[in-house]
């Protein structure tokens, strides 16, 4: 057995090797070069991690990004763990239209979507008239230029890569499981915390790492919808980069961004790999 | 059958010997960008100039990597006139050829051995008449003022000349003492509107703001109210104390198409394609020649009819501090 799967593993190393280059010319060249960049402008050396760790500024910026990283996760998951669910269990007919919904909400551009939340949002928006034509609010809500608003704008963003994910894993979950612990005296509330969100937790793990990951580095929404008290790490890259011409620092902070992402990632693997052998 | 092959490679001879020569033109983009594109690259490429692709929008971080890589693919660029003088200093630029750009025509604030003015505009105080039907704002101590005139007001949020220079005139600084700036005293001043602040980053934008009633009031490019004011809106300016910057035409060190950036510059600045570009934006023209050439009419709705109140921002000394400024800029934004 073990003689007739090495060479296979071997042969499948030279089929990847194609994709192997491809990453390293487009991806891990171009971020060598950030890092050496990060250590050497203005002069060689550690000062420019020095003023990201230093400052408070920054620290507030790095606090902000996994803040509402943390929030639109969470917010996700709420919303997409029964959309999921929901989608699992329809007749295939109605769930092949909410799934092209959801998928067409993916391929509208980034930047029109934002817009279009925007205009919904802001004082004067659709939103805030309504409420007020039926007499719910006196003043209009602030929705925009703050984390509602940016939560708001990246989690209608992110929820199809939590869906995804999801309902792989609900649609593989015996439904005779569900029966029998009804069967056995369970509430429906038991048969959910105890019975299908455990079972779900592998799908609920990758997309919310996904999306944790993808919210890290995300610069238009949280730009556009959110005030500057609420900016993140990516918007604090482009200042440097766009309007300083300060590759040292953008490069800096890029990198810890990168540091950051890898480690959870490890940690998730770590994890996941601990839940498959037990 | 042989014919049209041949006419076929003849053709693609053609069309690649014409894409050899293609120069490229870089600015921000939005109807600014189409009117350089109808204005200056349009009759230069008819007066027999090579034809001239738009690209963009302009990022300095780009243009640095351009240079450094030595693989420059952009020939002109329009930029703030603060960071060319400061590119120029740190050698981004080539130094522009001042036998083929006629320098004696051209408003001397904004000549330099790198970069000559691409338009001046001024930074001025707007306002929606619906949100104020009593008291008009008059003055930027008024759009600082927010017990006067309450309400969200929105700056340019980007470090750049302008804003500061706002703040310390409404706070009773006298133009002719606003340099060097007292970047305490502007940002305390700041402070007091901070949480009514909502950002615009692009002209559009600043113009959805302003319309929609979001930000009644603020600061805004000059060329951004006229338009909306052609669109048939009413929007109050303020001319007060408006405060000119400009952007600039520039060529990056390695470029291309160098002989051609040059003559485009020349083309670009010219007393018609000041004149045309003017009419078309709102935005003042750089070439003292161009008042003669344009409509009075529309001559008076530019800066350059509002010197008397006008107050310029300092170009030379916005180079040397601009990195200064933005750390501290984009630090006290975040707080």
């Amino acid at each position: 057995m073990f003689s007739a799967a090495a060479p296979r593993r071997g042969s499948g190393l030279g089929f990847a090797m194609p994709a192997i280059l491809l990453l390293a010319a487009f991806f891990v060249i171009p971020v060598v070069f950030l890092l050496t960049r990060s250590v050497t402008e203005p002069q060689l050396g550690l000062q420019n991690y020095a003023t990201l760790v230093g400052s408070s500024t920054y620290a507030k910026v790095f606090f902000n990004t996994f803040f509402v990283a943390g929030v639109v996760t969470l917010v996700t998951v709420l919303i997409a763990f029964p959309v999921a669910w929901a989608l699992a269990i329809m007749p295939a007919r109605w769930s092949a239209v909410v799934f092209a919904i959801i998928l067409l909400s993916m391929w509208t551009n980034l930047l029109a979507r934002t817009y279009a939340w925007m205009v919904l949002l802001q004082q004067t928006g659709l939103i805030n008239r309504m409420l007020k034509a039926v007499g719910l609010i006196d003043q209009p809500l602030q929705l925009t230029n703050n984390l509602v608003g940016v939560t708001i704008g990246m989690v209608y963003i992110m929820l199809p890569f939590m869906i995804l994910p999801l309902m792989g894993v609900i649609k593989k979950i015996d439904p005779a499981i569900l029966q029998a612990a009804a069967l056995c005296g369970a509430t429906r509330w038991q048969a959910l915390t105890r019975v299908l969100v455990p079972l779900a937790t592998p799908g609920i793990a990758s997309g919310a790492l996904m999306v944790f990951v993808m919210s890290l580095g995300y610069f238009v929404t949280p730009s556009l919808l959110g005030g500057t008290a609420n900016m993140m790490l990516a918007e604090l890259i482009a200042q440097q980069v766009q309007s300083l011409v300060n590759w040292g620092m953008g490069g800096a902070a890029a990198f810890l961004l990168l540091l950051v992402t890898l480690g959870l990632y490890a940690v998730q693997l770590r994890f996941l790999d601990r839940k498959e052998a037990a | 059958m042989k014919k049209t092959m041949i006419a076929l490679a003849f053709a693609s001879a053609l069309t690649s010997a014409a894409h050899a020569q293609d120069m490229v033109f870089t600015s921000w983009g939005g109807t600014t960008q189409d009117a350089q594109a109808a204005h200056w690259a349009a009759p230069f490429t008819e007066k027999g100039g090579p034809a001239v692709v738009q690209d963009g929008p302009t990022d300095y971080g780009k243009i640095k990597a351009m240079v450094e890589a030595g693989a420059v693919t952009w020939d002109v660029v329009d930029v703030e006139y603060d960071w060319a003088l400061q590119a120029g200093k740190a050698g981004l630029l080539e130094p522009l050829d001042f036998t083929v750009i006629d320098k004696a025509k051209l408003d001397p604030r904004f000549v330099s051995d790198f970069a000559v003015g691409s338009f001046y505009y001024s930074f001025v105080l707007g306002w929606n008449p619906a949100n104020f039907s009593d008291a008009k704002p008059a003055t930027l101590a008024d759009l600082f003022d927010t017990a006067k005139f309450p309400g969200t007001r929105t700056f340019y949020k980007w470090s750049a000349p302008g804003v500061i220079e706002a703040a310390l005139l409404a706070d009773g600084v006298a133009p002719e003492a606003l340099y060097p700036l007292d970047l305490d005293r502007a940002f305390k001043k700041l402070d007091t509107i901070k949480a009514d602040i909502i950002w615009w980053e692009g002209g559009a934008q600043s113009q959805q703001l302003l319309a929609s009633g979001e930000a009644p009031i603020g600061f805004f490019w000059n060329g951004r109210l006229s338009a909306l004011q052609a669109d048939g809106m009413d929007v109050g300016i303020s001319w007060d104390q408006n405060i000119t910057a400009a952007d600039a035409l520039v060529v990056p060190k390695g470029a291309k198409n160098k002989e051609a950036a040059m003559k485009f510059i020349a083309e670009a600045t010219s007393a018609e394609g000041q004149a045309a570009f003017a009419a078309a934006t709102g935005y003042a023209p750089v070439n003292l020649g161009s008042a003669d050439l344009m409509d009075p009419a529309i001559r008076a709705t530019l800066p350059d009819a509002q010197t008397a109140v006008q107050v310029n921002a300092d170009m030379a000394y916005w180079a040397e501090h601009r990195d200064e400024i933005g750390n501290r800029w984009y630090a006290w934004q975040a707080q």
